[in-house]
């Protein structure tokens, strides 16, 4: 099995002050701490149970600083054989479907049968760049998967829907599935592993090395214009609408037209 | 790791265990947990039984309190089998989610509270705070302890301190962000790589300033740091060794008096580690008003609050009465108004225990740098 994982770098903002820099579309990044994303994270120790049951190798990719190098040995200490890392500054990493090509260009070429990749990130949040990659390499997928079982040739991939559903699909490989949290538990990448993990290949590459041309993955090309960040104002406004049914309804209706809802 | 196995025997003189039972005898965990020391030491005899014993959940009960080397006439200290095998566990990466997440922010952050490394001195912000430099002579380099940083109920400790610190004029200095976890927890969870690392870091941070001496707000760092870093060009001291001197002196300008009954709970890493339980005491009974009580199992007998051994991060799965609870019963009994203590950990574990007894109206867990900050001058 050649299973390929991607993963990202990303800020911890869930207890940190955001804030938000002059210029409007980026964040003052100084006072955070950075890591793995966490859905990322369990992607990684699904490649590596599934190594483990059925041996192949595991390849990371990454876009990404030099500091993220560190999380790269981590998923290296864990059991992942090898990595690519592109760093170029030319990539739109705000719209999805530009990074899904610039990790699809890392991937193009290679054996590859299975790629795995968190269901979200924890900064943008926008879900759509594991099933971008899929489509960008002709490879079918499954998304918020909870569960996966590996048969020949193909994955049974147990999806988390709305309401607790779990949905059973059976997809062909090669494909990439977007990894859901809670799926196993992460293991702890002790020291002495990253340590040995330095001596295992980590390619840093820019995106002429991937044979992609800059403006086919740049501001030019994104459809996704980042215009404004702002921190929502906190409003503690709560009302509780009283009477019967249609009453309710009617009232709320009214609500919602008035605050330009609808 | 095959050779750290075949020197096991060696290297925790197993054979030298004369299986007399003092250890578990003193165990303070034994009395709510399975954990038993003397059985660890002996089963560990058997090197192909390692991997099994590794397994067993009672090696994460020991807090590493000490009492079991204290006690041992063998001069053995059976805990650190059981360190050994927490350390085989976390070589494998399969550690409990909080034990991971900790060590991993050690190794990420420089601390194990999940906190960005930027925000370590947030604490300072209103204060004025003398900051040493690297090669610049100063009298007393202080080590703030991760737990005192990040932890709001503990930064009072901190504050008051340089508050303290600056009324007295004294020569002092304080780290800043680059100031990096001492690894006593490290060490303890059993990330022995991690901690090897942290003591050259260390090293080579705190001996960048020309420090007279290190004094630590945490009984913890003041342990890790004499025990385990000998290439430290400064001397290490305990901030109540610091406190003691000044009080002997009458350097401490007392502004009030706190007429409170008053028992002294020793922190393990301070008293059984350390050997360091009269200066706590002596700048207690320096404080005007306060009338000094003794715990009847004090000193080297002294109760583990079960806060150290990396316990912050392992939940005992045992039901019964937490030792903090003990604790806290018996200082009612002695019909103290506050227990003082020493040691973040302590505190955090002793005032769980009060709040969870429904005491805090009778009585209060304090620092000993709390209730100063009370007593010394404006």
């Amino acid at each position: 099995m050649k299973t390929f994982v991607c993963i990202k770098y990303v800020p911890d903002t869930s207890e940190a002050e955001v804030k938000v820099n002059p210029d409007g579309v980026t964040v003052d990044s100084s006072r955070f701490s950075f890591d793995i994303n966490d859905a990322d994270n369990y992607a990684v120790e699904e490649s590596v149970i599934i190594k483990e049951a059925r041996g192949g190798d595991i390849t990371v990719v990454s876009i990404g600083p030099k500091q993220s190098d560190v999380m790269i040995r981590m998923a290296m200490a864990k059991g992942c054989d090898r990595a690519i890392r592109v760093e170029d500054d030319r990539i739109a990493g705000h719209d999805p479907l530009m990074v899904a090509k610039v990790l699809a260009g890392a991937i193009k070429g290679q054996e590859c049968d299975l790629v795995l990749t968190g269901c979200m990130a924890g900064d943008d949040g926008h879900m759509a760049t594991g099933v971008a990659l899929a489509e960008e390499l002709g490879f079918n997928h499954a998304a918020m998967v909870k569960k996966v079982e590996v048969l020949d040739g193909k994955v049974k991939a147990y999806r988390e829907l709305e309401g607790g559903l779990m949905e059973v699909v059976e997809v062909a490989l090669p494909a990439v599935l977007t990894i859901q949290t809670g799926i196993n538990e992460p293991r702890y990448a002790p020291i002495r592993g990253i340590r040995e993990a330095q001596k295992k290949e980590l390619k840093v590459v820019n995106l002429e090395d991937l044979g992609l041309n800059p403006e086919d993955v740049g501001p030019e090309a994104s459809g996704l214009v980042l215009e404004n960040l702002y921190v929502p104002e906190i409003e503690s406004a709560a009302e509780f609408i009283e009477g019967e049914p249609d009453e309710k309804a009617e009232k709320l209706a009214s609500i919602l037209v008035k605050g330009g809802l609808l | 790791m095959i050779s750290e196995i075949d020197s096991f025997t060696e290297k925790y003189d197993l054979l030298g265990c004369i299986q007399c039972g003092r250890c578990t005898g003193g165990c303070p965990v034994t009395v709510r947990a399975d954990l038993n020391v003397r059985r660890f030491v002996y089963d560990a005899y058997n090197e192909e039984k390692l991997e099994e014993l590794a397994r067993l959940a009672e090696i994460w009960d020991c807090t590493t309190c000490n009492t079991c080397a204290v006690r041992c006439p063998k001069g053995l200290k059976p805990l650190e089998v059981l360190l050994a095998l927490r350390s085989m566990v976390v070589e494998s990466g399969k550690v409990e989610p909080t034990v991971r997440d900790a060590l991993q922010s050690v190794l990420l952050e420089g601390n194990p509270w999940e906190k960005p490394r930027a925000t370590r001195c947030d604490w300072m912000e209103g204060l004025d705070v003398k900051m040493a430099e690297p090669g610049v002579p100063v009298e007393n380099l202080f080590f703030v302890c991760c737990t005192i940083a990040y932890d709001p109920r503990l930064q009072v400790i901190a504050r008051n301190m340089v508050r303290i610190l600056n009324k007295l004029d004294l020569d002092y200095g304080f780290i800043g962000t680059d100031e990096t976890c001492c690894g006593s927890e490290v060490r303890t969870l059993g990330e022995e790589g991690l901690f090897e690392m942290l003591i050259e870091d260390n090293t080579e941070l705190l001996n960048s300033f020309e420090a007279k001496r290190i004094v630590t707000f945490s009984p913890h760092c003041f342990s890790v740091f004499n025990t385990y870093h000998p290439d430290l060009k400064s001397e290490v001291a305990h901030y109540t060794q610091l406190f003691e001197e000044l009080a002997g002196e009458n350097k401490i300008p007392w502004g009030g008096e706190l007429q409170k009954k008053v028992v002294y709970h020793d922190p393990c890493y301070l008293g059984k580690l350390s050997g360091v339980y009269d200066e706590p005491r002596r700048v207690l009974q320096k404080i005007p008003g306060v009338e000094l009580l003794e715990f009847d199992r004090c000193r080297e007998r002294s109760l583990c609050c079960e806060g150290g051994g990396g316990k912050m991060w392992v939940e005992s799965n045992s039901k019964k009465e937490r030792l903090a609870e003990t604790r806290i019963k018996d200082a009612r009994a002695l019909g103290a108004d506050i227990v003082a203590v020493s040691c973040p950990f302590c505190l955090l574990t002793l005032e769980d225990a009060l709040k969870g007894l429904g005491l805090e109206e009778e009585m209060r867990v304090a620092e000993i740098m709390e209730l100063l900050g009370e007593v010394v001058e404006e």
